[in-house]
């Protein structure tokens, strides 16, 4: 369960949330984003002694501003729901764009700069390039390149 | 999901409203709120800063400051919420429990 993905769940519930600079808020999570920015609604604001409180309409929290946050126990269950139901419809990890190598390098025509008098053939085969020097077929080395 | 950054409030509901800005650093201020942008910078008008005594950051002394237009910078906001509807109450939790 990721904090976010409880703090999504919360949406609707009452909860407080404590400051870094130890006010609190109560009231009802309206929205929150991806940086923990939170959007209350009926609010009571507690200075950080305890001994004055303010009623406020509604107010938005800066996420980085946020201690913690407490939410009623019942949040867990439907974040509970939640997470299996949309974890059927989830990639699988670890398929990604792969990718090494650099394959440009070699492309460019003269790219290296420094040292090479002539342009000794601007296609490529300069350098790093193919890729396949690994002898594995060429299937990591990205190298390919152009050329 | 990069474009979704302020979607947990939409300020444009505050414009020409008054509001009351927390920074951080303990600062206070209220003002009408002529503009904004995804960074959260605000643009104040008629700005007032509300001083904290000197000896105990914690509370308010009660003084203000006219600041008059100001910018707010966004990195520095704590907490935004309209100054329509906020007051001092007494202790409702008491009330609450009893």
């Amino acid at each position: 369960m990721l904090p976010l993905s409880l703090l999504k769940t919360a949406q609707g519930h009452p909860m407080l949330v404590e400051l870094k600079n130890g006010e609190t808020y109560n009231g009802h999570l309206v929205n929150c984003d991806t940086w923990m920015n939170i959007h209350l609604r009926e609010v009571i604001c507690t200075s950080k002694d305890g001994d004055r409180f303010w009623r406020m309409p509604e107010c938005y929290i800066r996420g980085n501003t946020i201690k913690y946050l407490r939410v009623p126990d019942e949040v867990i269950d439907k974040v509970q729901e939640e997470t299996s139901k949309s974890r059927s419809d989830r990639k699988p990890p670890g398929v990604g764009r792969g990718g090494r190598g650099r394959g440009d390098i070699g492309a460019k025509p003269g790219g290296r700069g420094i040292g090479r008098g002539q342009d000794d053939g601007g296609r490529g085969s300069g350098g790093r390039g193919r890729g396949g020097v690994g002898g594995k077929g060429g299937n990591k080395g990205g190298g390919r390149g152009r050329g | 999901m990069a474009g979704r950054k302020e979607t947990a409030l939409d300020l444009a509901k505050f414009v020409d409203k008054g509001v009351q800005v927390k920074l951080t650093g303990g600062r206070q201020v209220t003002g009408t709120l002529k503009g904004y942008d995804q960074l959260l910078n605000l643009v104040l008008d008629e700005a007032v800063e509300y001083e904290r005594e000197q000896d105990d950051p914690l509370k308010l002394s009660g003084k203000t400051r006219q600041l008059g237009l100001i910018v707010c910078r966004g990195t520095a906001v704590m907490l935004v919420s309209p100054t329509d509807g906020t007051d001092e109450i007494a202790n409702p939790f008491l009330a609450d429990g009893a």
